[in-house]
């Protein structure tokens, strides 16, 4: 008699593992992005080795990526040999926007590390990545020749995350 | 050399408790002297190696040997001296080392003060806490070992945290932890138990201390933490509901829920097979918020670094402990059922209804902690279950267990006597309505009903337990009143004590929630605003650089009648290193209010964002629960009965 009672804890228990597991492994975060399929935001700031003016227009005319980072990130040097490697195989134009940092940090980072970006966007304050909807570094944007976000990712890309993401993207387009 | 030590103390800490684990198996073939004595052994060793590695990585913090990758992650040279030591539990390696430690401490803890039962019973204990650290330092080893090595060595560390460097959160780790891991005790009781299909009275005596142990300390993390939240998030709240705070409130809960069933089962021997079932789902409850806070697989701001394949070890772990251990309570349980009767009037009874009300509000907490989950796994999209639902579903619940607190105090076991029971309830009743009724009429004018209800109740078992306190000091009139402290029962302090605490709480929570002001305001320097009676004049803001942070200091002075009363220095800090921007808030807090002052962004050149509040017996959150602890220490320490008259 008490032994049907006392498999009711392991029946729930069942039942929450079910959606634990099923939960592990899905991001959080990975919430879709509003400003996916809608234009770039505007914005108006300078690049971070030429100090010339740069604005969202500069952006369109051809496929790019568009990489959210920072020197302070330690996933972004993580990142950065895989976007080199991006840079070399693909010839896909990358943009940075340097995302809430320190300018002369920032460029001693891209002269140790090697610099795979076509143009790099500051923001040291930040308020052109909360028009892009950022949460934080590394972010990459794919961003086609009209200036509309086809596709966001959080976290670090690498390799195959453009083999095996981006390419079958720019495919369908 | 820090690296090669750490990774000796560790693995070898692993074997050892390999082998006590292993041990277990043996119970019937190897002596129980011979047993015991290895086990005992191997828990107090392993715990002196994990607390050398533990030191080490200490030293390595101290010494600035970014040659570690946990080291250079979380520290810097800039830090302040305080911090690089409570780096150590910073971030998940070394706080999972934390875990390990403390682990180790409760099993050589119960090792040692375990004299009054039997051998086997503490043997077969010690193995199965081995068996939780065997897989915890596996655990370390495999995915997250603090002593990992980077290179090249970089010159600086990335620093700790900004949220972290507080005062409060050099404690509130550890404390938390040490209530948290404790639950392992009871755990390990129930298995073993479960094992022995055997259970004596005196058993539970002893295993009741170490569940107030650790529920007291349970007590003191959950409210530090709430502490710090208030003083650091700018925000001027102290409970958010997150899934980390659920996932140490949810074990809190269920504990409380094991203390009162322990005490019927202790008494009366009944609700046994309850209490290990209990004993088992609390510890469960600990290992699922460490799986939630370590996996992030829900969105927190506690949340470690998102990482699958360590949510998947502690996931796989979770299943074969707490299955296994399940399995055993479907097996063996049937053996515990008392067949001993009890009434409706009864203590027993009441504390049934208390453990109910407890497990519903814990299973309510976990939906809706889970919800996020449950939704996305069943494709009914992303939601998130916010604080109306919990605020909502745990104040419905919580109703009438705070309720039943006076009924329980003066209930007696078996049958109570119904006449002289209902005369002293119902004038205390009565009184606490009238107390809260001049309170709420002639301090803090409401017409909400609920604001009336809760005073009410927190009045009611207030005044209960004090006067039942009064009563068992009043009996014996022939001695002095310190004579009569010290004679009485702790159990009965204990009792008064957090019962109080809870009532405490209770105004504090309600009377600052539905009395607060507010504002957010746009503020030019110079000018002044006005917030219950105080004036707030905006004097300046002015920059301040630290060794590790530059930030920028408002400076706002109040009057009260025209006259000066104090000023305040908010803070926005900016962290040299990882550019974050922490408000610190300026608190005045006395017995009846805080007036908080935070500091926002710059609008314009000389007007700032600002957040006063004015939270009126805010403070009673932390007295109260300062009471609770203050019981807990009465239930651990003190002795249960009276002295026999000679």
């Amino acid at each position: 008699m008490t032994s049907k009672k006392s498999i009711l804890p392991i029946i729930f228990f069942v039942m929450i593992l079910y959606f634990l597991f099923s939960g592990l492994g899905k991001d959080p975060t990975l919430i879709p992005s509003p400003l996916i399929g809608k234009k770039i935001p505007e914005f108006q700031s300078k690049t971070l080795l030429d100090d010339t003016s740069i604005t969202e227009k500069d952006l369109l005319g051809n496929y790019i990526l568009l990489n959210v980072w920072g020197s302070w990130c330690y996933a972004c040097t993580l990142e950065h040999n895989n976007l080199i490697d991006i840079y070399e195989t693909n010839r896909i134009s990358i943009y940075g926007l340097n995302y809430k940092d320190d300018k002369d940090s920032a460029i001693k980072w891209l002269k140790q590390r090697g610099n795979p970006y076509k143009k790099n966007i500051i923001d040291n304050k930040g308020d052109i990545g909360i028009d892009f909807g950022v949460y934080g570094a590394p972010e990459t944007f794919l961003i086609n020749s009209k200036g509309v976000i086809i596709h966001k990712h959080v976290g670090p890309i690498d390799k195959n995350y453009f083999k095996n993401i981006i390419l079958p993207l720019l495919k369908n387009e | 050399m820090i690296t090669e030590f750490g990774n000796l103390f560790l693995s070898v800490a692993l074997s050892l408790s390999l082998c006590s684990t292993i041990l277990l198996f043996f119970k019937d073939s190897v002596d129980t002297n011979i047993r015991h004595n290895i086990c005992l052994k191997f828990t107090k060793f392993s715990f002196l190696l994990i607390f050398l590695s533990f030191g080490l990585l200490a030293y390595a913090f101290l010494i600035d040997d970014f040659s570690l990758r946990y080291v250079a992650n979380n520290s810097n040279l800039t830090l302040e001296k305080v911090y690089k030591f409570s780096a150590v539990w910073g971030a998940h390696e070394g706080s999972i080392l934390l875990w390990v430690l403390v682990l180790s401490a409760w099993a050589a803890l119960i090792g040692i003060y375990s004299t009054s039962l039997p051998k086997k019973f503490v043997t077969d204990m010690l193995s199965i806490m081995a068996l939780l650290l065997t897989f915890f330092l596996l655990f370390i080893l495999i995915t997250s070992n603090p002593f990992d090595r980077i290179f090249p060595v970089p010159e600086n560390g990335r620093d700790l945290n900004p949220l972290l460097q507080d005062p409060g959160l050099i404690i509130h780790p550890p404390l938390l932890y040490l209530g948290y891991v404790g639950t392992s005790v009871p755990f390990a009781f129930a298995v073993a138990v479960l094992i022995n299909k055997s259970i004596k009275i005196e058993w539970i005596s002893w295993l009741r201390k170490w569940v107030i142990s650790s529920w007291m300390f349970l007590t003191v993390g959950i409210s530090l933490g709430s502490w710090w939240a208030y003083h650091e998030l700018g925000w001027g709240g102290w409970w958010f509901w997150d899934p980390v705070e659920n996932a140490s409130f949810m074990p809190w809960l269920a504990i409380t829920a094991l203390l009162h069933s322990l005490i019927v089962s202790e008494k009366r021997g009944i609700f046994i097979s309850w209490s290990i079932l209990l004993s088992i789902l609390t510890f469960s409850l600990s290992l699922l918020g460490t799986f939630l806070v370590r996996s992030g697989i829900l969105v927190s701001v506690h949340a470690f670094a998102n990482d699958p394949e360590r949510g998947l070890y502690i996931l796989l772990f979770l299943t074969l402990i707490v299955g296994l251990s399940l399995i055993l309570y479907f097996m063996n349980s049937s053996s515990l059922i008392s067949k001993k009767s009890y009434q409706v009037s009864s203590k027993e009874f009441i504390l049934l209804i208390n453990n109910l009300f407890l497990t519903i509000t814990t299973f309510a907490i976990l939906l809706g902690t889970l919800y996020p989950l449950i939704t996305s796994s069943l494709d009914l999209g992303k939601i998130s279950v916010g604080a109306p639902y919990f605020n909502f579903i745990f104040s419905a619940l919580m109703l009438p267990i705070v309720f039943l607190m006076a009924p329980a105090i003066y209930s007696s076991w078996k049958n109570t006597d119904y006449g002289r029971f209902k005369k002293l309830l119902s004038s205390l009743f009565f009184y606490s309505i009238i107390i809260s009724y001049v309170f709420m009429n002639f301090i803090f004018e409401s017409d909400i009903f609920v604001v009336y209800l809760a005073i009410f109740l927190a009045v009611f078992t207030i005044l209960s337990s004090v006067v039942k306190l009064i009563q068992i000091l009043l009996i014996r009139r022939d001695e002095g009143l310190f004579d009569k402290i010290i004679s009485t029962p702790s159990t009965l302090f204990a009792n008064s004590f957090s019962h109080v605490g809870i009532g405490v709480l209770i105004i504090g929570i309600t009377i600052s929630t539905y009395f607060s002001e507010q504002k957010e305001i746009i503020m030019k320097e110079g000018t002044s605003v006005v917030i219950r009676q105080v004036t707030v004049k905006f004097i300046g803001v002015e920059d301040k650089i630290a060794s590790n942070y530059s930030s920028q200091v408002g400076i706002f002075d109040t009057f009260e009648d025209k006259s000066y009363k104090l000023s305040f220095f908010p803070e926005k800090r900016t962290y040299n290193i990882q550019k974050n921007v922490m408000t610190e808030a300026a608190i005045s807090s006395n017995l009846l209010r805080d007036i908080y002052i935070a500091l926002g962004d710059k609008f314009s050149d000389d007007s700032w964002v600002v957040r006063i509040y004015y939270k009126p017996f805010i403070q009673f959150i932390w007295y109260g629960a300062l009471l609770m602890i203050l019981g807990g220490i009465f239930g651990i320490f003190g002795k249960e009965k009276f002295p026999r008259k000679t």
